[in-house]
Protein backbone atom coordinates (compact mmCIF):
# COMPACT_ATOMS: atom_id res chain seq x y z
CA UNK A 1 0.00 0.00 0.00
CA UNK A 2 2.90 2.41 0.82
CA UNK A 3 5.12 3.58 -1.83
CA UNK A 4 8.85 3.86 -1.94
CA UNK A 5 9.03 7.36 -1.12
CA UNK A 6 6.74 6.61 1.83
CA UNK A 7 8.94 3.74 3.44
CA UNK A 8 11.99 6.45 2.30
CA UNK A 9 9.74 8.96 4.48
CA UNK A 10 9.48 7.02 7.43
CA UNK A 11 13.41 6.07 7.42
CA UNK A 12 14.24 9.68 7.42
CA UNK A 13 11.95 10.63 10.13
CA UNK A 14 13.13 7.71 12.07
CA UNK A 15 16.30 8.99 11.43
CA UNK A 16 16.21 12.69 12.17
CA UNK A 17 14.26 12.02 15.23
CA UNK A 18 16.68 9.57 16.65
CA UNK A 19 19.67 11.62 16.10
CA UNK A 20 18.12 14.92 17.72
CA UNK A 21 17.03 12.70 20.30
CA UNK A 22 20.75 12.06 21.13
CA UNK A 23 22.35 15.05 20.58
CA UNK A 24 19.81 16.92 23.03
CA UNK A 25 20.34 13.90 25.32
CA UNK A 26 24.13 15.37 25.81
CA UNK A 27 22.66 19.15 25.04
CA UNK A 28 19.94 19.31 27.07
CA UNK A 29 21.10 18.13 31.17
CA UNK A 30 23.92 20.33 31.51
CA UNK A 31 21.90 23.49 29.89
CA UNK A 32 18.49 22.21 32.30
CA UNK A 33 20.85 22.17 35.39
CA UNK A 34 22.27 25.65 34.26
CA UNK A 35 18.87 27.13 34.00
CA UNK A 36 17.13 25.30 37.59
CA UNK A 37 20.21 26.30 39.49
CA UNK A 38 21.76 29.58 38.08
CA UNK A 39 21.44 33.18 39.70
CA UNK A 40 22.47 35.54 37.09
CA UNK A 41 20.79 38.25 35.52
CA UNK A 42 20.94 36.83 32.17
CA UNK A 43 19.33 33.62 32.99
CA UNK A 44 15.45 34.47 32.23
CA UNK A 45 16.89 35.50 29.16
CA UNK A 46 18.44 31.89 27.91
CA UNK A 47 15.37 30.15 29.67
CA UNK A 48 13.02 32.61 26.98
CA UNK A 49 15.03 32.12 24.28
CA UNK A 50 15.31 28.24 24.87
CA UNK A 51 11.01 28.15 25.50
CA UNK A 52 11.02 30.28 22.63
CA UNK A 53 9.98 27.21 19.79
CA UNK A 54 7.10 26.86 21.95
CA UNK A 55 4.91 29.66 21.42
CA UNK A 56 6.28 30.88 18.33
CA UNK A 57 4.59 30.02 15.18
CA UNK A 58 6.82 27.21 13.36
CA UNK A 59 6.85 28.92 10.25
CA UNK A 60 8.56 31.93 11.97
CA UNK A 61 11.14 29.72 13.29
CA UNK A 62 11.83 28.38 9.72
CA UNK A 63 11.60 31.49 8.43
CA UNK A 64 14.98 32.62 10.39
CA UNK A 65 16.14 29.68 10.09
CA UNK A 66 16.08 29.72 5.99
CA UNK A 67 17.54 33.43 5.88
CA UNK A 68 20.06 31.89 8.64
CA UNK A 69 20.73 28.83 6.62
CA UNK A 70 21.60 30.99 3.18
CA UNK A 71 25.15 30.62 1.84
CA UNK A 72 25.82 34.35 2.24
CA UNK A 73 24.71 34.41 6.09
CA UNK A 74 27.19 34.11 8.56
CA UNK A 75 25.84 30.37 9.49
CA UNK A 76 25.71 28.98 6.42
CA UNK A 77 28.58 30.41 4.61
CA UNK A 78 30.42 29.17 7.99
CA UNK A 79 28.83 25.81 7.13
CA UNK A 80 29.61 25.50 3.53
CA UNK A 81 33.28 26.74 3.61
CA UNK A 82 33.41 23.46 6.91
CA UNK A 83 31.65 21.07 4.53
CA UNK A 84 31.41 22.23 0.98
CA UNK A 85 27.52 21.85 1.57
CA UNK A 86 24.79 24.11 1.91
CA UNK A 87 22.14 23.97 5.15
CA UNK A 88 19.11 24.90 3.36
CA UNK A 89 17.06 22.15 2.34
CA UNK A 90 19.82 19.81 3.44
CA UNK A 91 19.17 16.78 6.41
CA UNK A 92 22.20 18.80 8.38
CA UNK A 93 19.74 21.60 8.21
CA UNK A 94 16.91 19.59 8.79
CA UNK A 95 18.70 18.12 12.43
CA UNK A 96 19.78 21.77 13.49
CA UNK A 97 16.54 22.98 13.00
CA UNK A 98 14.79 19.96 15.01
CA UNK A 99 17.82 20.75 17.76
CA UNK A 100 15.89 23.88 17.80
CA UNK A 101 12.29 23.12 17.66
CA UNK A 102 12.80 20.27 19.88
CA UNK A 103 15.19 21.59 22.45
CA UNK A 104 12.73 23.09 25.26
CA UNK A 105 10.56 19.54 25.09
CA UNK A 106 13.90 17.75 26.51
CA UNK A 107 14.76 20.61 28.42
CA UNK A 108 11.81 21.48 30.61
CA UNK A 109 11.45 18.37 31.86
CA UNK A 110 14.79 17.67 33.07
CA UNK A 111 14.78 21.08 34.40
CA UNK A 112 11.60 20.87 36.60
CA UNK A 113 13.13 16.98 37.74
CA UNK A 114 16.23 19.36 38.33
CA UNK A 115 14.73 21.98 40.38
CA UNK A 116 12.07 19.28 42.68
CA UNK A 117 15.37 16.98 43.60
CA UNK A 118 16.33 17.56 47.15
CA UNK A 119 19.68 19.48 47.72
CA UNK A 120 19.64 17.16 50.78
CA UNK A 121 20.64 13.83 48.59
CA UNK A 122 23.88 15.82 47.16
CA UNK A 123 25.22 17.23 50.25
CA UNK A 124 24.75 13.10 51.31
CA UNK A 125 26.33 12.24 48.09
CA UNK A 126 29.21 14.50 49.28
CA UNK A 127 29.61 12.93 52.64
CA UNK A 128 29.76 9.66 50.78
CA UNK A 129 33.25 11.16 48.81
CA UNK A 130 31.55 11.42 45.56
CA UNK A 131 32.71 14.23 43.50
CA UNK A 132 29.86 16.76 41.21
CA UNK A 133 30.44 14.26 37.81
CA UNK A 134 30.38 11.11 40.39
CA UNK A 135 27.36 12.86 42.28
CA UNK A 136 25.25 12.98 38.49
CA UNK A 137 25.97 9.70 37.92
CA UNK A 138 25.59 7.70 40.76
CA UNK A 139 22.90 9.59 42.12
CA UNK A 140 21.19 12.39 40.18
CA UNK A 141 21.11 10.44 36.97
CA UNK A 142 19.50 7.57 38.55
CA UNK A 143 16.70 9.50 40.73
CA UNK A 144 15.52 11.05 37.60
CA UNK A 145 15.80 8.53 34.81
CA UNK A 146 12.63 8.52 34.17
CA UNK A 147 12.66 12.24 33.96
CA UNK A 148 15.07 11.68 31.30
CA UNK A 149 13.01 9.03 29.62
CA UNK A 150 10.24 11.63 29.39
CA UNK A 151 12.46 13.77 27.80
CA UNK A 152 13.92 11.92 25.31
CA UNK A 153 10.44 10.38 24.46
CA UNK A 154 9.06 14.23 24.06
CA UNK A 155 12.01 15.68 21.98
CA UNK A 156 11.66 12.13 19.95
CA UNK A 157 7.97 12.69 19.78
CA UNK A 158 7.85 16.24 18.53
CA UNK A 159 10.92 15.82 16.34
CA UNK A 160 8.63 13.10 13.99
CA UNK A 161 5.42 16.19 14.51
CA UNK A 162 6.98 19.15 13.47
CA UNK A 163 6.07 20.16 10.32
CA UNK A 164 6.01 23.57 9.51
CA UNK A 165 9.71 24.36 10.14
CA UNK A 166 10.31 21.50 7.63
CA UNK A 167 8.21 23.08 5.46
CA UNK A 168 10.08 26.27 5.55
CA UNK A 169 13.29 25.00 5.34
CA UNK A 170 13.79 21.33 4.00
CA UNK A 171 11.24 21.32 1.37
CA UNK A 172 9.86 17.96 -0.04
CA UNK A 173 13.07 15.59 -1.39
CA UNK A 174 12.05 12.22 -0.67
CA UNK A 175 15.14 10.39 1.01
CA UNK A 176 16.73 14.30 2.07
CA UNK A 177 14.31 15.88 3.48
CA UNK A 178 11.03 14.70 3.25
CA UNK A 179 9.71 13.55 6.65
CA UNK A 180 6.41 11.84 7.31
CA UNK A 181 4.41 14.82 7.86
CA UNK A 182 5.24 16.50 4.77
CA UNK A 183 4.32 13.13 2.92
CA UNK A 184 0.99 12.40 4.69
CA UNK A 185 0.66 16.18 2.98
CA UNK A 186 1.71 15.56 -0.22
CA UNK A 187 -0.87 12.40 -0.29
CA UNK A 188 -3.52 14.72 0.75
CA UNK A 189 -3.32 16.92 -1.96
CA UNK A 190 -2.97 14.10 -4.23
CA UNK A 191 -5.38 12.70 -2.99
CA UNK A 192 -4.32 10.00 -2.26
CA UNK A 193 -6.59 9.33 0.74
CA UNK A 194 -5.48 5.36 1.31
CA UNK A 195 -1.98 6.41 2.28
CA UNK A 196 -3.19 9.23 3.59
CA UNK A 197 -5.04 7.88 6.20
CA UNK A 198 -2.82 4.86 6.93
CA UNK A 199 0.23 8.06 7.66
CA UNK A 200 -2.01 9.59 9.76
CA UNK A 201 -3.14 7.40 12.10
CA UNK A 202 -0.48 5.78 12.35
CA UNK A 203 1.53 8.81 13.53
CA UNK A 204 -2.16 9.53 15.64
CA UNK A 205 -1.57 5.84 17.61
CA UNK A 206 2.63 6.40 18.25
CA UNK A 207 1.65 9.77 20.04
CA UNK A 208 -1.24 8.49 22.02
CA UNK A 209 0.62 5.59 23.25
CA UNK A 210 3.68 7.94 23.85
CA UNK A 211 1.86 9.97 25.67
CA UNK A 212 -0.06 7.54 27.77
CA UNK A 213 3.19 5.93 29.16
CA UNK A 214 4.57 9.69 30.08
CA UNK A 215 1.46 10.29 31.80
CA UNK A 216 0.70 6.76 32.58
CA UNK A 217 4.20 5.02 33.85
CA UNK A 218 7.14 7.85 34.29
CA UNK A 219 5.12 10.95 35.79
CA UNK A 220 4.02 8.03 38.43
CA UNK A 221 7.53 6.82 38.82
CA UNK A 222 9.66 10.24 38.98
CA UNK A 223 6.95 11.32 41.74
CA UNK A 224 7.61 8.07 43.79
CA UNK A 225 10.96 8.73 43.51
CA UNK A 226 10.82 12.72 44.81
CA UNK A 227 8.53 11.38 47.95
CA UNK A 228 9.60 8.28 49.08
CA UNK B 1 42.46 18.19 66.83
CA UNK B 2 39.98 20.42 65.17
CA UNK B 3 40.79 24.27 65.55
CA UNK B 4 38.13 27.00 63.82
CA UNK B 5 37.37 30.42 64.40
CA UNK B 6 34.73 30.63 61.57
CA UNK B 7 32.70 33.66 61.21
CA UNK B 8 28.92 34.25 58.91
CA UNK B 9 27.67 37.83 59.32
CA UNK B 10 23.99 37.19 58.14
CA UNK B 11 22.31 35.17 60.44
CA UNK B 12 25.01 36.04 62.69
CA UNK B 13 27.34 33.05 63.47
CA UNK B 14 30.46 32.47 65.09
CA UNK B 15 32.37 29.26 66.12
CA UNK B 16 35.56 29.26 67.42
CA UNK B 17 37.42 27.02 69.81
CA UNK B 18 39.36 23.63 69.37
CA UNK B 19 37.84 19.58 70.07
CA UNK B 20 39.88 17.09 70.31
CA UNK B 21 39.23 14.05 67.95
CA UNK B 22 38.92 11.57 70.79
CA UNK B 23 35.98 9.84 71.84
CA UNK B 24 32.46 11.23 71.70
CA UNK B 25 31.77 15.27 72.60
CA UNK B 26 27.91 16.47 72.28
CA UNK B 27 26.99 19.00 70.87
CA UNK B 28 24.20 20.45 73.22
CA UNK B 29 22.24 23.94 72.29
CA UNK B 30 18.41 25.65 72.49
CA UNK B 31 16.33 25.15 69.42
CA UNK B 32 17.94 27.70 66.37
CA UNK B 33 21.39 28.36 68.80
CA UNK B 34 23.17 27.13 65.51
CA UNK B 35 24.19 23.52 66.55
CA UNK B 36 23.66 21.86 62.62
CA UNK B 37 24.97 24.71 61.54
CA UNK B 38 28.17 24.79 63.72
CA UNK B 39 28.45 21.00 62.06
CA UNK B 40 27.34 22.12 58.85
CA UNK B 41 30.29 24.29 58.43
CA UNK B 42 32.92 22.38 59.87
CA UNK B 43 31.53 19.19 56.97
CA UNK B 44 31.91 21.88 54.35
CA UNK B 45 28.59 22.04 53.54
CA UNK B 46 28.15 25.68 54.58
CA UNK B 47 29.57 27.16 52.25
CA UNK B 48 28.96 31.05 53.83
CA UNK B 49 31.97 30.86 56.36
CA UNK B 50 34.77 33.13 56.39
CA UNK B 51 38.00 32.54 58.60
CA UNK B 52 40.00 29.15 59.28
CA UNK B 53 39.35 25.97 59.73
CA UNK B 54 42.26 23.11 60.46
CA UNK B 55 41.81 19.26 61.08
CA UNK B 56 44.57 17.36 62.53
CA UNK B 57 46.69 19.88 61.26
CA UNK B 58 45.70 20.53 57.96
CA UNK B 59 44.02 23.39 56.44
CA UNK B 60 40.57 22.59 55.35
CA UNK B 61 39.70 26.25 54.97
CA UNK B 62 40.83 29.55 55.13
CA UNK B 63 41.51 33.00 52.61
CA UNK B 64 42.44 30.78 50.13
CA UNK B 65 41.96 27.19 50.62
CA UNK B 66 38.59 25.06 51.21
CA UNK B 67 38.40 21.74 50.91
CA UNK B 68 35.14 19.92 49.71
CA UNK B 69 32.96 18.10 51.82
CA UNK B 70 33.58 15.07 49.51
CA UNK B 71 37.29 15.53 50.50
CA UNK B 72 37.21 15.59 54.15
CA UNK B 73 36.28 12.01 54.85
CA UNK B 74 33.49 13.18 57.50
CA UNK B 75 30.71 10.93 57.76
CA UNK B 76 26.85 12.88 58.69
CA UNK B 77 23.92 11.47 59.74
CA UNK B 78 21.12 14.00 58.88
CA UNK B 79 18.51 14.78 61.21
CA UNK B 80 16.31 13.17 58.64
CA UNK B 81 17.78 9.52 57.18
CA UNK B 82 17.92 10.78 53.78
CA UNK B 83 18.19 7.12 51.83
CA UNK B 84 18.19 7.48 48.23
CA UNK B 85 14.62 6.37 46.94
CA UNK B 86 15.89 4.63 44.00
CA UNK B 87 17.89 2.42 45.89
CA UNK B 88 16.89 -0.62 48.32
CA UNK B 89 18.67 -0.91 51.43
CA UNK B 90 21.26 -2.66 50.19
CA UNK B 91 22.14 -0.25 47.02
CA UNK B 92 21.89 2.54 49.50
CA UNK B 93 24.43 0.82 51.72
CA UNK B 94 27.05 -0.36 48.73
CA UNK B 95 27.23 2.70 47.29
CA UNK B 96 28.65 4.26 50.83
CA UNK B 97 31.31 1.59 50.32
CA UNK B 98 32.68 2.44 47.16
CA UNK B 99 34.98 5.65 47.88
CA UNK B 100 35.63 3.84 51.76
CA UNK B 101 38.90 2.72 52.61
CA UNK B 102 39.30 0.02 55.37
CA UNK B 103 35.69 0.62 56.52
CA UNK B 104 35.65 -1.32 60.30
CA UNK B 105 32.20 -3.17 59.62
CA UNK B 106 31.05 -4.97 56.36
CA UNK B 107 27.44 -4.21 55.52
CA UNK B 108 26.72 -8.39 56.72
CA UNK B 109 27.85 -6.84 60.42
CA UNK B 110 26.34 -4.23 60.96
CA UNK B 111 23.00 -5.68 59.32
CA UNK B 112 23.15 -8.28 62.28
CA UNK B 113 24.41 -5.13 64.87
CA UNK B 114 21.53 -2.97 64.13
CA UNK B 115 19.32 -5.36 63.75
CA UNK B 116 18.34 -4.55 59.89
CA UNK B 117 19.39 -8.04 58.36
CA UNK B 118 15.70 -8.64 56.87
CA UNK B 119 15.45 -5.30 55.28
CA UNK B 120 18.19 -5.36 52.80
CA UNK B 121 16.09 -5.48 49.94
CA UNK B 122 13.34 -3.11 51.06
CA UNK B 123 13.25 0.18 49.89
CA UNK B 124 13.26 3.29 51.89
CA UNK B 125 9.66 3.93 51.55
CA UNK B 126 8.79 0.51 52.51
CA UNK B 127 10.73 1.13 55.83
CA UNK B 128 9.43 3.14 59.16
CA UNK B 129 11.18 6.20 60.44
CA UNK B 130 13.36 4.28 62.91
CA UNK B 131 14.10 1.46 60.35
CA UNK B 132 15.39 4.53 58.23
CA UNK B 133 17.63 6.23 60.51
CA UNK B 134 19.26 2.86 61.80
CA UNK B 135 20.21 2.34 58.04
CA UNK B 136 21.74 5.81 57.84
CA UNK B 137 23.69 5.51 60.51
CA UNK B 138 24.98 2.08 58.77
CA UNK B 139 25.39 4.47 56.21
CA UNK B 140 27.82 6.93 57.86
CA UNK B 141 29.84 4.33 59.48
CA UNK B 142 30.78 2.30 56.31
CA UNK B 143 31.98 5.33 54.59
CA UNK B 144 35.09 4.49 57.19
CA UNK B 145 35.03 8.52 58.04
CA UNK B 146 37.70 10.17 60.44
CA UNK B 147 34.94 12.09 62.23
CA UNK B 148 30.76 11.14 62.36
CA UNK B 149 29.05 14.17 63.06
CA UNK B 150 25.51 12.85 64.29
CA UNK B 151 22.42 15.82 63.97
CA UNK B 152 19.82 14.19 66.59
CA UNK B 153 19.94 10.82 65.39
CA UNK B 154 17.75 8.69 67.85
CA UNK B 155 15.36 11.83 68.29
CA UNK B 156 12.35 10.61 66.09
CA UNK B 157 13.29 7.08 67.09
CA UNK B 158 10.73 4.22 68.99
CA UNK B 159 12.08 2.83 71.84
CA UNK B 160 13.19 0.04 70.49
CA UNK B 161 15.57 1.69 68.47
CA UNK B 162 16.82 3.93 70.33
CA UNK B 163 17.65 0.86 73.03
CA UNK B 164 19.34 -0.76 70.19
CA UNK B 165 21.65 2.26 68.80
CA UNK B 166 22.57 4.20 72.30
CA UNK B 167 24.93 1.29 73.14
CA UNK B 168 26.33 1.07 69.95
CA UNK B 169 27.07 4.25 69.61
CA UNK B 170 28.66 4.24 72.70
CA UNK B 171 31.24 1.52 71.49
CA UNK B 172 31.48 2.83 68.17
CA UNK B 173 32.76 6.68 69.92
CA UNK B 174 35.72 4.27 71.11
CA UNK B 175 36.61 3.30 67.39
CA UNK B 176 35.68 6.74 65.33
CA UNK B 177 35.35 10.44 67.03
CA UNK B 178 31.73 11.34 67.24
CA UNK B 179 30.22 15.14 67.65
CA UNK B 180 26.69 14.05 68.39
CA UNK B 181 23.88 16.78 68.50
CA UNK B 182 21.16 15.92 71.02
CA UNK B 183 18.29 17.68 73.39
CA UNK B 184 18.94 14.87 75.63
CA UNK B 185 20.50 15.54 79.23
CA UNK B 186 20.53 11.84 79.26
CA UNK B 187 22.17 10.42 76.08
CA UNK B 188 24.47 13.26 76.70
CA UNK B 189 25.22 12.17 80.35
CA UNK B 190 25.54 8.39 78.68
CA UNK B 191 27.66 8.69 75.88
CA UNK B 192 29.55 12.08 75.94
CA UNK B 193 32.63 13.22 77.79
CA UNK B 194 33.46 16.62 76.06
CA UNK B 195 30.40 18.90 75.43
CA UNK B 196 30.61 21.85 72.97
CA UNK B 197 27.68 24.36 74.30
CA UNK B 198 26.45 26.70 71.39
CA UNK B 199 24.31 29.41 72.73
CA UNK B 200 22.75 32.06 70.21
CA UNK B 201 25.34 31.53 66.91
CA UNK B 202 28.25 31.35 69.12
CA UNK B 203 30.34 28.63 71.07
CA UNK B 204 29.69 29.84 74.88
CA UNK B 205 31.82 26.94 76.07
CA UNK B 206 33.33 23.59 75.70
CA UNK B 207 34.04 21.34 78.68
CA UNK B 208 32.94 17.80 80.17
CA UNK B 209 28.78 17.67 80.51
CA UNK B 210 29.09 17.49 84.22
CA UNK B 211 30.86 20.82 84.41
CA UNK B 212 29.07 22.54 81.59
CA UNK B 213 25.41 21.83 83.30
CA UNK B 214 26.63 23.53 86.71
CA UNK B 215 28.60 26.21 85.62
CA UNK B 216 26.34 29.09 86.76
CA UNK B 217 27.64 31.51 84.32
CA UNK B 218 26.16 29.62 81.32
CA UNK B 219 23.37 29.78 79.45
CA UNK B 220 22.86 25.86 80.33
CA UNK B 221 22.20 26.58 84.16
CA UNK B 222 18.43 26.94 83.33
CA UNK B 223 18.66 23.29 82.17
CA UNK B 224 19.74 22.25 85.32
CA UNK B 225 18.04 24.12 87.50
CA UNK B 226 15.04 21.92 86.80
CA UNK B 227 17.86 18.82 88.22
CA UNK B 228 20.19 16.61 87.44
CA UNK B 229 21.24 13.27 86.40
CA UNK B 230 23.11 10.74 89.13
CA UNK B 231 24.11 7.50 88.29
CA UNK B 232 23.51 4.87 90.57
CA UNK B 233 25.76 1.48 90.85
CA UNK B 234 25.81 -2.05 92.37
CA UNK B 235 22.28 -2.62 91.88
CA UNK B 236 20.85 -5.47 93.66
CA UNK B 237 17.02 -6.40 93.75
CA UNK B 238 14.94 -7.01 96.45
CA UNK B 239 12.17 -9.13 95.46
CA UNK B 240 10.23 -8.24 98.79
CA UNK B 241 9.24 -5.48 97.87
CA UNK B 242 9.99 -4.76 94.57
CA UNK B 243 13.15 -2.54 94.99
CA UNK B 244 16.42 -1.89 93.69
CA UNK B 245 19.42 -1.28 96.06
CA UNK B 246 22.15 0.66 94.53
CA UNK B 247 24.75 3.11 95.17
CA UNK B 248 25.20 6.93 94.23
CA UNK B 249 29.04 7.61 95.21
CA UNK B 250 29.04 5.25 98.17
CA UNK B 251 25.94 5.93 99.50
CA UNK B 252 23.15 3.46 99.63
CA UNK B 253 19.76 4.40 97.70
CA UNK B 254 16.42 2.86 96.91
CA UNK B 255 14.44 3.18 93.79
CA UNK B 256 10.99 1.65 93.36
CA UNK B 257 11.05 -0.35 90.08
CA UNK B 258 8.42 -2.96 89.02
CA UNK B 259 10.82 -5.86 87.90
CA UNK B 260 13.74 -6.89 88.11
CA UNK B 261 16.12 -5.26 85.73
CA UNK B 262 19.77 -7.11 84.47
CA UNK B 263 21.42 -3.68 84.52
CA UNK B 264 24.31 -3.48 87.21
CA UNK B 265 23.89 0.49 86.35
CA UNK B 266 21.26 3.20 85.76
CA UNK B 267 20.74 6.39 85.94
CA UNK B 268 18.40 8.51 87.73
CA UNK B 269 17.23 12.02 87.40
CA UNK B 270 16.44 14.08 90.73
CA UNK B 271 14.16 17.23 90.21
CA UNK B 272 15.95 20.16 92.15
CA UNK B 273 12.43 20.88 93.93
CA UNK B 274 11.89 17.05 95.16
CA UNK B 275 15.59 17.63 97.14
CA UNK B 276 14.97 18.26 100.81
CA UNK B 277 17.91 19.86 102.63
CA UNK B 278 17.90 19.03 106.73
CA UNK B 279 20.69 19.61 109.14
CA UNK B 280 20.12 16.65 111.03
CA UNK B 281 18.75 13.09 110.42
CA UNK B 282 14.78 12.74 110.58
CA UNK B 283 14.13 9.49 113.29
CA UNK B 284 10.87 9.02 111.73
CA UNK B 285 10.01 9.48 107.65
CA UNK B 286 8.53 7.72 105.17
CA UNK B 287 11.63 9.40 102.86
CA UNK B 288 13.63 6.26 102.11
CA UNK B 289 16.70 8.02 100.28
CA UNK B 290 19.07 10.49 102.28
CA UNK B 291 22.47 11.72 101.34
CA UNK B 292 25.07 13.14 103.34
CA UNK B 293 26.47 15.73 101.27
CA UNK B 294 28.43 19.58 100.92
CA UNK B 295 26.95 22.43 100.29
CA UNK B 296 29.15 23.69 97.66
CA UNK B 297 27.79 26.97 96.49
CA UNK B 298 23.97 28.83 97.28
CA UNK B 299 22.82 31.45 94.49
CA UNK B 300 19.54 33.62 94.36
CA UNK B 301 16.98 32.58 92.20
CA UNK B 302 14.38 34.99 92.64
CA UNK B 303 13.45 36.91 95.53
CA UNK B 304 12.00 34.06 97.37
CA UNK B 305 14.35 30.92 96.68
CA UNK B 306 17.86 30.02 96.27
CA UNK B 307 19.93 27.18 94.33
CA UNK B 308 22.08 24.86 96.18
CA UNK B 309 24.81 22.98 94.60
CA UNK B 310 25.44 20.15 96.59
CA UNK B 311 28.34 17.12 96.32
CA UNK B 312 28.03 14.01 96.94
CA UNK B 313 31.60 12.72 95.89
CA UNK B 314 31.71 12.94 92.71
CA UNK B 315 28.32 13.58 91.42
CA UNK B 316 26.08 16.79 92.10
CA UNK B 317 23.26 17.08 93.01
CA UNK B 318 20.84 20.58 92.99
CA UNK B 319 18.13 21.68 95.73
CA UNK B 320 15.56 24.66 95.23
CA UNK B 321 14.68 25.89 98.34
CA UNK B 322 12.57 29.18 99.65
CA UNK B 323 14.92 31.70 101.13
CA UNK B 324 12.58 31.69 104.42
CA UNK B 325 14.35 27.84 104.90
CA UNK B 326 17.79 28.99 103.60
CA UNK B 327 17.88 31.38 106.37
CA UNK B 328 16.08 29.38 109.46
CA UNK B 329 18.56 26.66 108.83
CA UNK B 330 21.75 29.09 108.59
CA UNK B 331 23.02 27.70 105.50
CA UNK B 332 26.55 28.45 104.50
CA UNK B 333 29.05 26.88 102.20
CA UNK B 334 30.98 24.17 102.85
CA UNK B 335 28.38 22.95 105.44
CA UNK B 336 27.51 18.99 106.02
CA UNK B 337 24.39 18.86 105.21
CA UNK B 338 21.52 15.80 104.63
CA UNK B 339 19.74 15.49 101.46
CA UNK B 340 16.23 14.11 101.40
CA UNK B 341 14.82 12.79 97.77
CA UNK B 342 11.21 13.16 97.81
CA UNK B 343 11.09 11.76 94.40
CA UNK B 344 13.02 10.60 91.50
CA UNK B 345 12.58 9.28 88.28
CA UNK B 346 14.68 6.27 86.69
CA UNK B 347 15.74 6.71 82.82
CA UNK B 348 15.59 4.11 80.26
CA UNK B 349 16.25 0.54 81.88
CA UNK B 350 18.82 0.72 78.84
CA UNK B 351 21.31 2.78 80.73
Amino acid sequence: MLSEWDYQAVFLTLKLAVSATLILLVISPPLAWWLSHSKRFYRPFIEALVALPLVLPPTVLGFYLLISFSPDSLLGGFWLSLTGDHLAFSFSGLLIASLIYSLPFVVQPLQSAFVNLDKGYLEVAATLGFNPVETFLRVIFPMVLPSFIIAAALGFAHTIGEFGVVLMIGGNIPGETQVLSIALFDHVETLQYRQAHFLAFSLLAFSMLLLMLIYGVLQKRQKRLYHA
Amino acid sequence: MLKFNLLKPQPFLHFQGELPLQGACAVFGDSGAGKTSFVRALAGLDTGFSGFLNCQGKAWQNEGVFIKTEKRNIGMVFQEPRLFPHLDVQGNLQLACIKAKNSLYSIKQLAELLDFSALLSKKSHQLSGGQKQRIAIARAILTAPDLLIMDEPLSSLDQHSRALLLPFIKTLSQQIPLLYISHSMQEIFYLCDQMVLINQGKIEAIGSPQALFLDARLSLVKHAHSGLLLSVESLSWDAQFSLVHGFVDGQAVVLAQEKKSRETRLQIKVESKDVIIATERFNLSSLQNCLSVTIEAIEPLSVNSALLTLTIGRQKLLAKITMKSLNELKLKKNQSVFAYIKALSILGDTL
